[in-house]
């Protein structure tokens, strides 16, 4: 039964390679690898939120992490303002921005377990106030990133520099998910808060820690992405907000919690990439594409159910 | 622009010399701000021109006050929630960036009735009773499209970068760069949608690329220029030209461009501080000037020559503006006349 086709996640892969294919036909097989090495860039940052969005969901019904936008954007715009395209201060703008995450992170679990905020509202509520930090700090001016940082985010040899990063999240996020003990807590925790309680899982370290991974994660994002588009933008982690949660879902992973995979959330990325790209290709106009991405996505999400309960 | 507009106040306030000492009559007077979105950097320079110039006024002591008030949500109702609360705070004249061109209609409405000027701009009300600065945005579209076929007679490959899609100001930009485009050489090959934001219009540049042929010239609706030329040299692929909208990236990116290879190209978008320009009109209203219903927002233009020079005074990651003063307000008010 293990074979696979019966994997949920391989449904994101094979939408992502039809997508690839359809747009190549459309380009007559011209910029094949500028559109490969275009899908792996824009995927890394979705991959990257889209970890942090699958533990989270992995937690249960009610569990989801909406302030990811506006931590990628406090984190960034911190990170930039601090470093102000000072070459010998990249370090401890990286760490400003983890930082600014972690803090993040604390914060919303606090909402949730101290006074017993429901997540949804938790993180709703507290992405306004990061927003508004973010304002308030450096009023939406543009700072760019120093060279050296512009230049690794942007560059690559094969595969862009980007993906690198992206791809040991998602190994160091396979490896605590199926490898490590506390994987198996996030996973009973999800399938059953009361009875994982019962036989010994911290379940309140449990969700600390994945909140706190969650913003650790989208402040790594929004640093990388500020760095790769020139600069931080107060409205740059927009689109991320259903991004990561779009690409846990058509990754397989169960909308009600407790069962999530890793890599059906980047073949997922590479596939929200894909057919935006795609129906662009073909010249769709906004309306037809907003209807054609939501039929597809819909398409798949069946697709991957379906076979994980035949499974 | 600036100088003609400068000539001509000049003159008008030569004309007029008797009827200057207008401020007394507005001293006692107060005026708000209801801003429906402060969430990108040309906002953040509307409201910042808005406490520069309008905090100067209220030292003057031509206002009594004028305090700025923006929604977090940007949301219709949220907006006329806003607006109720300005009326009974008892505010003479409300100047309004709105969310929504009909959906606050009402509560502009009962503003007028309860005789409190209302002056809209860059996001106009419908509503009679209000005064409109509006923007022309399909002459933007075409201004673009114009500078393009003067600069390539023989027309080429445009790529269109748009907004927000389903948003008004869009589809209005959009509409002006096809109709102007009908007229000359030029095939739109591709559309894809920005947000007018930088990094979005990259990734999605970046995806249509690789199906599209070289491309004369890309078209744009401002925020969105410097992350297609980000796209298109990531691709390798010739530098178009670009149009830009004043972004201050964008036109540090063209100043780059133009000391290595003498890139050419031309950028224009509406000052941020149309606000400034709205709170005069406002002012004049109470003042008793006779101020027409409808009012033209002036273009910001940015040509090769000028580059340098509007660069040096926009600051470091905002865009390019400029502030207007009461003589600017009466020149806009005396050309719609």
């Amino acid at each position: 039964m293990s074979g696979l086709s019966q994997k949920p996640w391989i449904w994101s892969y094979l939408a992502a390679l039809a997508a690839f294919g359809a747009t190549m036909i459309v380009s007559g097989g011209q910029g094949g690898g500028s559109l490969f090495f275009a899908a792996l860039t824009f995927a890394s940052f979705a991959v990257i939120v889209g970890v942090g969005q699958m533990f989270v969901i992995t937690l249960g019904p009610g569990n989801v992490d909406l302030s990811i936008p506006a931590t990628m954007t406090l984190a960034a715009t911190l990170a930039l303002k601090f470093m102000d395209t000072n070459t010998s201060l990249m370090l401890p703008g990286l760490l400003i921005a983890l930082g600014t995450g972690t803090a993040c992170g604390i914060f919303n679990f606090g909402l949730i377990l101290l006074l017993r905020i429901p997540p949804i509202i938790a993180t709703l509520s507290s992405s306004f106030l990061f927003q508004s930090l973010a304002i308030w700090s450096n009023r939406g001016l543009r700072i760019k990133p120093p060279e050296p940082l512009a230049d690794f985010a942007t560059g690559g040899l094969v595969i862009p520099n980007l993906a690198l990063v992206a791809i040991g999240v998602a190994v160091v996020a396979w490896i605590v998910l199926e490898r490590a003990i506390v994987g198996r807590w996030i996973l009973a925790t999800g399938q059953n808060m009361r009875a994982a309680q019962l036989s010994g899982v911290p379940v309140n370290g449990v969700r600390f820690g994945v909140y706190v991974a969650s913003a650790i994660l989208a402040s790594l994002s929004g640093f990388l992405l500020a760095n790769f588009s020139g600069g931080a933008n107060l409205n740059m982690g927009a689109e991320y907000m259903l991004t990561s949660i779009a690409v846990v879902v058509i990754g397989g992973s169960s909308i009600a919690g407790g069962n999530s995979n890793v890599p059906g959330v980047c073949g997922a990325a590479l596939f929200m990439f894909l057919l935006v790209s795609m129906l662009n290709s073909y010249g769709f106009g906004a309306g037809a594409r907003l209807i054609l991405t939501g039929v597809i996505i819909m398409m798949v999400v069946v697709f991957a159910s379906k076979r994980k309960y035949a499974a | 622009m600036k100088t003609i507009a400068k000539l001509f106040t000049v003159t008008a306030a030569l004309a007029m010399t008797t009827a200057l000492p207008v401020a007394a009559d507005t001293s006692g007077k107060s005026i708000a701000l209801s801003n429906n979105y402060a969430g990108n950097s040309w906002r953040q320079a509307m409201l910042e021109s808005w406490s520069k110039v309008t905090g100067a006024a209220v030292a003057d002591g031509v206002v009594k006050a004028a305090d700025a008030f923006t929604t977090s949500e940007n949301q219709a109702t949220e907006q006329a929630a806003q607006i109720q609360n300005m009326i009974l705070q008892g505010y003479d004249a409300i100047v309004l960036n709105a969310a929504s061109p009909t959906a606050i209609n009402g509560a502009v409405k009962e503003a007028c009735d309860a005789g409190i000027t209302v002056v809209s701009f860059d996001g106009i009300v419908t509503e009679p009773c209000a005064w409109r600065i509006a923007v022309d945005f399909k002459q933007m579209g075409r201004n673009q499209v114009k500078y393009l076929a003067e600069r390539y007679p023989d027309g080429g490959n445009l790529l269109e970068i748009r907004g927000l899609a389903g948003v008004f100001v869009d589809d209005e930009i959009s509409a002006g760069i096809h109709e102007e485009v009908a007229n000359t050489n030029f095939e739109i090959v591709g559309s894809v949608h920005g947000d007018w934001a930088q990094d979005v219009a990259q990734k999605a540049v970046a995806g249509i690329l690789p199906s599209l042929p070289e491309l004369t010239a890309v078209v744009t609706q401002g925020g969105d220029g410097y992350g297609a030329a980000q796209a298109i040299a990531a691709a390798n692929r010739p530098t178009p030209t670009i149009v830009m909208g004043n972004r201050q990236d964008e036109l540090a990116w063209w100043a780059e461009q133009k000391a290595a290879n003498g890139y050419e190209t031309t950028s224009l978008s509406i000052a941020p501080g149309v606000s400034t320009l709205a709170f005069w009109v406002a002012q004049q209203i109470l003042d008793g000037a006779d101020v027409p219903k409808d009012l033209t927002v002036p273009f910001l233009t940015i040509e090769q020559d000028g580059l340098e020079a509007a660069l040096e005074t926009t600051p470091v990651g905002s865009v390019a503006n400029v502030e207007y003063s009461l003589e600017d307000a009466k020149a806009v008010i005396d050309a719609s006349q």
